[in-house]
Protein backbone atom coordinates (compact mmCIF):
# COMPACT_ATOMS: atom_id res chain seq x y z
CA UNK A 1 0.00 0.00 0.00
CA UNK A 2 2.78 2.57 1.09
CA UNK A 3 4.64 2.49 -2.44
CA UNK A 4 2.09 4.28 -4.50
CA UNK A 5 2.10 7.27 -2.00
CA UNK A 6 4.18 10.19 -3.01
CA UNK A 7 6.94 11.32 -0.24
CA UNK A 8 4.39 13.88 1.05
CA UNK A 9 1.91 11.08 1.43
CA UNK A 10 4.60 9.16 3.12
CA UNK A 11 5.76 12.19 5.31
CA UNK A 12 2.36 11.99 6.70
CA UNK A 13 1.92 8.51 7.47
CA UNK A 14 5.24 8.67 9.75
CA UNK A 15 4.76 11.97 10.84
CA UNK A 16 1.22 10.75 12.02
CA UNK A 17 3.37 7.70 13.47
CA UNK A 18 5.52 9.97 16.11
CA UNK A 19 2.07 11.72 16.83
CA UNK A 20 0.62 8.74 18.55
CA UNK A 21 3.93 7.36 19.82
CA UNK A 22 4.20 11.22 21.40
CA UNK A 23 0.73 10.75 22.69
CA UNK A 24 0.89 7.65 23.84
CA UNK A 25 -1.35 5.84 21.78
CA UNK A 26 -0.54 2.23 20.76
CA UNK A 27 -1.52 2.36 17.57
CA UNK A 28 -1.98 4.79 14.26
CA UNK A 29 -5.14 6.61 14.36
CA UNK A 30 -7.12 8.09 11.90
CA UNK A 31 -6.76 11.33 14.27
CA UNK A 32 -2.99 11.25 14.30
CA UNK A 33 -3.60 11.09 10.40
CA UNK A 34 -5.54 14.56 10.99
CA UNK A 35 -2.89 15.69 13.12
CA UNK A 36 0.08 15.01 10.89
CA UNK A 37 -1.70 16.64 7.97
CA UNK A 38 -2.58 19.91 9.95
CA UNK A 39 1.40 20.27 9.52
CA UNK A 40 1.26 21.14 6.17
CA UNK A 41 0.17 24.75 5.68
CA UNK A 42 -2.05 24.56 2.55
CA UNK A 43 -3.89 21.77 4.70
CA UNK A 44 -4.30 23.86 7.42
CA UNK A 45 -5.65 26.48 5.59
CA UNK A 46 -8.06 24.10 3.71
CA UNK A 47 -9.66 23.04 7.22
CA UNK A 48 -9.33 26.44 9.05
CA UNK A 49 -7.68 25.14 11.72
CA UNK A 50 -3.72 24.33 12.77
CA UNK A 51 -2.58 21.05 13.94
CA UNK A 52 -1.85 22.69 17.97
CA UNK A 53 -5.30 23.84 17.94
CA UNK A 54 -6.48 20.37 16.65
CA UNK A 55 -4.44 18.87 19.54
CA UNK A 56 -5.99 20.83 22.45
CA UNK A 57 -9.08 20.10 20.67
CA UNK A 58 -8.46 16.01 20.83
CA UNK A 59 -6.58 16.79 24.62
CA UNK A 60 -9.91 18.72 25.65
CA UNK A 61 -12.08 15.33 24.21
CA UNK A 62 -10.09 13.11 26.80
CA UNK A 63 -10.56 15.49 29.64
CA UNK A 64 -14.31 15.87 28.16
CA UNK A 65 -14.47 11.92 28.46
CA UNK A 66 -12.92 11.74 32.18
CA UNK A 67 -15.39 14.20 33.60
CA UNK A 68 -18.18 12.37 32.21
CA UNK A 69 -16.79 9.45 33.85
CA UNK A 70 -16.29 11.24 36.92
CA UNK A 71 -12.50 11.85 37.00
CA UNK A 72 -11.55 15.46 37.28
CA UNK A 73 -8.37 15.88 35.91
CA UNK A 74 -7.94 19.61 37.94
CA UNK A 75 -4.93 21.25 36.83
CA UNK A 76 -2.78 18.00 36.28
CA UNK A 77 -1.11 18.04 32.82
CA UNK A 78 1.64 15.58 31.84
CA UNK A 79 4.78 17.18 31.05
CA UNK A 80 6.85 14.34 29.80
CA UNK A 81 5.81 12.81 26.47
CA UNK A 82 5.59 8.84 26.23
CA UNK A 83 8.13 6.44 25.29
CA UNK A 84 8.57 6.31 21.41
CA UNK A 85 7.62 2.89 20.30
CA UNK A 86 9.25 1.60 17.57
CA UNK A 87 6.14 -0.50 16.77
CA UNK A 88 3.16 1.83 15.81
CA UNK A 89 0.54 -0.48 13.57
CA UNK A 90 -2.30 1.41 11.98
CA UNK A 91 -5.75 0.85 13.67
CA UNK A 92 -8.72 -0.31 11.09
CA UNK A 93 -9.91 2.91 10.54
CA UNK A 94 -6.43 4.27 9.74
CA UNK A 95 -6.05 1.15 6.60
CA UNK A 96 -9.19 1.61 5.53
CA UNK A 97 -8.55 5.60 4.92
CA UNK A 98 -5.31 4.63 3.48
CA UNK A 99 -7.10 2.52 0.87
CA UNK A 100 -10.09 4.88 0.67
CA UNK A 101 -7.09 7.32 -0.42
CA UNK A 102 -5.73 5.28 -3.41
CA UNK A 103 -9.10 4.25 -4.39
CA UNK A 104 -9.67 8.32 -5.14
CA UNK A 105 -6.69 9.30 -6.43
CA UNK A 106 -7.56 6.77 -9.03
CA UNK A 107 -10.61 7.88 -8.88
CA UNK A 108 -9.13 11.12 -9.91
CA UNK A 109 -6.95 9.68 -12.45
CA UNK A 110 -3.81 11.39 -9.81
CA UNK A 111 -0.62 10.52 -11.48
CA UNK A 112 1.12 10.74 -7.59
CA UNK A 113 -1.07 9.98 -4.11
CA UNK A 114 -0.69 12.86 -1.78
CA UNK A 115 -1.35 14.53 1.33
CA UNK A 116 -4.34 15.95 0.07
CA UNK A 117 -5.71 12.62 -1.23
CA UNK A 118 -5.76 11.74 2.31
CA UNK A 119 -6.60 14.49 3.51
CA UNK A 120 -10.15 13.98 1.11
CA UNK A 121 -10.26 10.78 2.59
CA UNK A 122 -10.32 11.52 6.10
CA UNK A 123 -13.21 14.17 5.72
CA UNK A 124 -15.26 11.05 4.64
CA UNK A 125 -15.03 9.62 8.15
CA UNK A 126 -17.71 8.83 10.16
CA UNK A 127 -18.31 9.04 14.05
CA UNK A 128 -17.41 7.47 15.99
CA UNK A 129 -14.57 7.24 13.92
CA UNK A 130 -11.57 9.38 16.43
CA UNK A 131 -10.86 12.37 13.00
CA UNK A 132 -14.29 12.11 12.57
CA UNK A 133 -14.81 13.25 16.25
CA UNK A 134 -12.25 15.48 15.71
CA UNK A 135 -13.44 17.20 12.70
CA UNK A 136 -16.90 17.42 14.75
CA UNK A 137 -15.65 19.21 18.11
CA UNK A 138 -13.33 21.63 15.97
CA UNK A 139 -16.73 22.72 14.08
CA UNK A 140 -15.38 21.95 10.69
CA UNK A 141 -17.48 22.43 7.81
CA UNK A 142 -16.46 19.55 5.72
CA UNK A 143 -18.41 20.55 1.98
CA UNK A 144 -16.30 23.59 2.29
CA UNK A 145 -13.17 21.88 2.85
CA UNK A 146 -13.82 19.28 0.07
CA UNK A 147 -14.34 22.57 -2.12
CA UNK A 148 -11.61 24.43 -1.74
CA UNK A 149 -9.57 21.03 -2.13
CA UNK A 150 -11.00 20.44 -5.01
CA UNK A 151 -9.04 22.16 -7.07
CA UNK A 152 -5.49 20.27 -6.62
CA UNK A 153 -3.32 22.20 -4.72
CA UNK B 1 -18.33 16.93 44.51
CA UNK B 2 -21.63 15.95 43.88
CA UNK B 3 -23.22 12.95 45.13
CA UNK B 4 -23.47 11.29 42.00
CA UNK B 5 -21.30 8.04 42.21
CA UNK B 6 -18.00 6.82 39.90
CA UNK B 7 -20.31 3.95 39.62
CA UNK B 8 -23.36 5.25 37.87
CA UNK B 9 -21.60 7.49 35.87
CA UNK B 10 -19.86 5.06 34.35
CA UNK B 11 -23.02 3.28 33.59
CA UNK B 12 -24.67 6.16 32.34
CA UNK B 13 -21.70 7.51 30.12
CA UNK B 14 -22.37 6.86 26.26
CA UNK B 15 -19.79 3.95 24.45
CA UNK B 16 -18.48 7.06 22.76
CA UNK B 17 -17.73 8.91 25.94
CA UNK B 18 -17.00 5.76 27.53
CA UNK B 19 -14.16 4.31 25.48
CA UNK B 20 -12.88 7.43 24.74
CA UNK B 21 -12.39 8.03 28.88
CA UNK B 22 -10.59 4.42 28.21
CA UNK B 23 -7.90 5.89 25.59
CA UNK B 24 -7.61 9.21 28.04
CA UNK B 25 -6.58 6.98 30.47
CA UNK B 26 -4.28 4.82 28.79
CA UNK B 27 -2.97 7.82 27.25
CA UNK B 28 -2.50 9.83 31.03
CA UNK B 29 -0.54 6.16 31.95
CA UNK B 30 1.44 6.64 29.43
CA UNK B 31 2.79 10.48 29.83
CA UNK B 32 3.09 9.30 33.87
CA UNK B 33 5.13 6.50 33.66
CA UNK B 34 7.51 8.10 31.11
CA UNK B 35 7.77 11.07 33.42
CA UNK B 36 8.84 8.32 36.40
CA UNK B 37 10.75 5.88 34.99
CA UNK B 38 12.71 8.83 33.95
CA UNK B 39 12.93 10.12 38.06
CA UNK B 40 13.76 6.36 38.70
CA UNK B 41 16.25 6.18 36.32
CA UNK B 42 17.70 9.42 37.58
CA UNK B 43 17.50 8.41 41.44
CA UNK B 44 19.29 5.12 40.71
CA UNK B 45 16.56 2.70 40.29
CA UNK B 46 17.96 -0.48 38.19
CA UNK B 47 15.63 -1.65 35.50
CA UNK B 48 14.56 -4.73 37.49
CA UNK B 49 13.00 -2.26 40.21
CA UNK B 50 11.27 -0.30 37.85
CA UNK B 51 9.79 -3.63 36.27
CA UNK B 52 8.76 -4.79 39.40
CA UNK B 53 7.11 -1.59 40.31
CA UNK B 54 5.44 -1.96 37.13
CA UNK B 55 4.54 -5.43 36.87
CA UNK B 56 6.56 -5.82 34.08
CA UNK B 57 9.79 -7.59 32.99
CA UNK B 58 13.21 -5.95 33.39
CA UNK B 59 13.60 -6.33 29.31
CA UNK B 60 10.08 -4.63 28.54
CA UNK B 61 11.16 -1.44 30.53
CA UNK B 62 14.10 -1.62 29.20
CA UNK B 63 13.54 -1.86 25.35
CA UNK B 64 10.85 1.20 25.94
CA UNK B 65 12.92 3.43 28.36
CA UNK B 66 17.19 2.83 27.06
CA UNK B 67 19.33 4.22 25.77
CA UNK B 68 16.65 7.10 24.84
CA UNK B 69 18.40 10.21 25.22
CA UNK B 70 14.85 12.39 24.33
CA UNK B 71 13.43 10.84 26.97
CA UNK B 72 12.41 13.26 29.66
Amino acid sequence: MFEKLAQSAKTVVEDARHEAARRGDRRLGTDHLLLALLHEEELAQAVGVDSATAADAANQLDRDALTAIGLDLGAFSPTAHAAASKRVPLTAGAKATLQHTLVNAAAEKARTVTSRHILLALLDRREPDSAAALLTALDVDRAAVRESLAVPL
Amino acid sequence: MESVNLGEQLRTASPATGLRAVGALHRLAEHVEATHVAQARRDGWSWEQIGDALGVTRQSVHLKYGKQGNNV
